[in-house]
């Protein structure tokens, strides 16, 4: 037993040895061998990253918000008539629903195309979300948000009381925006909800952010509900596209939303999670895009790797087949290839996980830059896991398959040419 | 098994393994100063070290190819210990498929194959590595050291399989290399040292676990006429108290052999006795 043990030890021993030798022995094949392995790691951090940063750039937005409950419109429906905000008297339905004792309070967001400018500018075409208030997560670059009455009327819920033309007047612009019409926070701009009502309304600039524009991927401003239903002519019917509602932290948030979805039988009404995913549905494209980022990335850092370790096997063939002609056994000679494997892997690894956030920042730069998204690439702690379990474990498993199968090939006939 | 064939005798190759692998080693491994236990025959002829009977060898019989080509046909072949036996023929005669069988390396179509009386056809391939290990030593034409390692780390390699302890690898080699003459050359690499002077780091690793059978692939058919001389006179030394089976085209390599098998498209045309 201990004899057995003793010799195990021996040969492990020298097993280390002889891939450190092998190693020493052709440095710049080494440090290539590493390099490739980085480019591995990094393709599935990058790609992978990429992918999930696709996924979560749609629910970002939704997630940030805070909210519980989602009510929203079926946009198909020809009755609704406004596709893009189906949700008729939104303000009557949410003071229905913070009167509820299970929802502290509940808000709707309408979101409309506006055309905004300057007095001596051109009218640039841009959306516009309406909500009551905006709040931390916006993350602004210059000036501050607004804050108006959480349900206008409330109290005394009447279509008649409700103004017709913007009484805040205060916009958020997207960074972009302001930049094409050289504006910033104090200044003055208008709009209107075609080119010819363009001058209609003037609104003063308080703040830049680009807050909802990363999860509709396009130029958003954000101005007060009443303001932009008001600029929209939907003071009427009082259209939303959504109502979110937040519930009483000691009440079933599933619950809830089932009734509600019962009571307002018109719309759909689901708890956060569930909205998160139907509007995920919504976009196909954009999940079919994630997922065939993140498996493009996995597939390709294995294939990669599988042929990285599969040609060191094969430069050193005759070295191998030599072994174990002079009787070494297969297993001696796939630890050799093995150990090697471990080691390139454990190196060009961590090499790869520590490009992966520089390289992640550079691309997040580009991306912000050239097409406006923030953080595109997201790379939470799994990607790091298997970017490193790729290296290490593919890399030594890979090498000591193909160190094993090499010992097949020791044969005399390819020793002498 | 084929009917008729000798019994094996394992508790002899049994002693024969422990003697090898953790047994003390003979502090001159080129010449053994006394006889081994199994070097004689109970009759005082030198015992059969190896033995081919009717031995039949197709490359790419194993059913993945359609087309095969018969290396060997029929071929008989006994060596004894203290005999060195030279294999002739042209390319292609199959020359290397003996040496290949003989070391286990490759279990022929049919026929039978005894190294010190143990047959190797029906061993498993484990087996036979082990079996090559401790009884079989290996030259080559090119070399075949490993680049990366010194020369007493490539002589010490047999014995890593073994499990032998660094520091006594390292003796054993150093003194096997001492002994072929390249007491100065412990720590060059192969690409530090000459031909000549590579062949012998190789006999060396050749012999360090003492092995019975020296099998030599045209040992001088890389080097110069004087070298290749050296070379042949130190396989000599080697291969008087072992059992050798030289392969070569070369005459004057042939000419150390006490007899030189003839082969003439994997059969064997004069057996030389």
């Amino acid at each position: 037993m201990i004899a057995g043990l003793w010799r195990w030890g021996v040969r492990l021993r020298a097993v280390v040895g002889l891939a450190l030798a092998q190693l020493r022995r052709t440095p710049g094949r080494t440090v290539l061998t590493i390099l490739a392995v980085a480019l591995a790691v990094l393709s599935v951090t990058l790609l992978a990253s990429l992918g999930v940063g696709v996924v979560e750039t749609g629910e970002d937005g939704l997630e940030n918000a805070g909210r519980d409950i989602w009510v929203s419109g079926d946009p198909s429906d020809p009755v609704a008539g406004d596709t893009e905000n189906p949700i008729v008297g939104s303000h009557g339905i949410s003071a229905e629903m913070t009167e509820r004792d299970d929802v502290s309070s509940a808000s709707p967001i309408a979101i409309h195309d506006v055309y905004v400018t300057t007095e001596d500018g051109d009218p640039e075409r841009t959306s516009a979300v309406g909500v009551h208030e905006t709040h931390d997560e916006f993350g602004f670059e210059a000036g501050s948000g607004f804050e108006t009455e959480l349900n206008y009327s409330s109290d005394n819920y009447s279509v008649a009381d409700r103004p017709t033309e913007p009484t805040e007047q205060e916009i958020v612009l997207e960074p972009e925006t302001a930049e094409t019409l050289d504006v910033s926070v104090g200044d003055t701009v208008t709009v209107g909800a075609s080119r010819e009502t363009v001058d209609d309304h003037e609104f003063t600039v308080v703040g830049i952010a680009s807050y909802y524009s990363q999860f509709l991927g396009t130029n958003v401003e954000t101005v007060p509900l009443t303001d932009l239903q008001a600029v929209a002519g939907t003071t009427g019917t009082d259209r939303a596209t959504f109502i979110t509602a937040s519930v009483e932290d000691d009440a079933d948030t599933d619950a809830v939303a089932t009734q509600l979805d019962e009571e307002y039988a018109a719309y759909d009404v689901r708890p956060s999670d569930e909205q998160v995913g139907a509007m995920v549905e919504e976009r196909p494209l954009v999940l079919a895009s994630g997922a065939t980022l993140i498996g493009l990335a996995l597939i390709g850092g294995v294939v990669l790797t599988v042929n990285l370790f599969a040609l060191v096997a094969y430069q050193q063939r005759d070295e191998l087949a030599a072994l174990r002609a002079i009787g070494l056994s297969r297993w001696v000679l796939a630890g050799t290839i093995g150990v090697q494997g471990l080691l390139i892997g454990l190196v060009g690894g961590l090499v790869g996980l520590a490009a992966t956030p520089l390289l992640t920042a550079a691309l997040n730069y580009v991306a912000v830059t050239v097409v406006g998204f923030e953080s595109l690439l997201k790379t939470p702690v799994e990607i790091y896991l298997v970017g490193f379990a790729l290296a290490l474990v593919v890399g030594t498993v890979v090498a000591v398959l193909t160190g094993w199968r090499a010992g097949r090939y020791a044969r005399l006939d390819r020793f002498e040419a | 098994m084929a009917a008729g064939k000798p019994e094996r005798n394992n508790g002899r190759l049994c002693r024969s393994f422990d003697r090898v692998e953790t047994g003390p080693m003979s502090s001159h491994p080129l010449r053994r100063t006394t006889a081994r236990d199994g070097q004689t025959s109970t009759d005082g002829e030198p015992r059969t070290a190896v033995r081919l009977t009717d031995v039949t060898h197709e490359y790419g019989s194993s059913g993945r190819h359609d087309r095969t080509v018969t290396a060997l046909r029929d071929v008989s072949i006994d060596v004894r210990m203290g005999e060195i036996v030279g294999l002739e023929g042209p390319s292609g005669s199959g020359k290397s498929t003996i040496l290949h069988a003989v070391s286990g390396l490759l279990v022929p179509t049919e026929g039978m194959i005894e190294l010190l009386d143990t047959d190797l056809t029906d061993r498993s391939d484990r087996e036979r590595t082990r079996l090559r290990r401790r009884h079989v030593g290996i030259v080559f034409q090119r070399f075949h050291l490993l680049p990366s390692l010194s020369a007493r780390a490539n002589v010490a390699l047999p014995l890593v399989q073994a499990g032998v302890s660094r520091s006594t690898r390292r003796e054993r080699a150093e003194s096997l290399l001492e002994q072929v003459g390249l007491g100065d050359r412990i720590g060059h690499l192969p690409g530090e040292l000459s031909g000549g002077e590579r062949q012998r780091v190789a006999i060396a690793r050749a012999l360090v676990t003492d092995p019975d059978v020296i099998v030599a692939d045209e040992p001088t058919g890389e080097l110069d006429t004087a070298t290749g001389a050296d070379v042949l006179e130190l396989l000599t030394d080697v291969g008087r108290e072992r059992a050798m089976v030289v392969a070569s085209h070369d005459e004057s390599t042939l000419a150390v052999a006490d007899r030189v098998v003839t082969l003439r498209d994997g059969r064997v045309v004069d057996d030389g006795g």
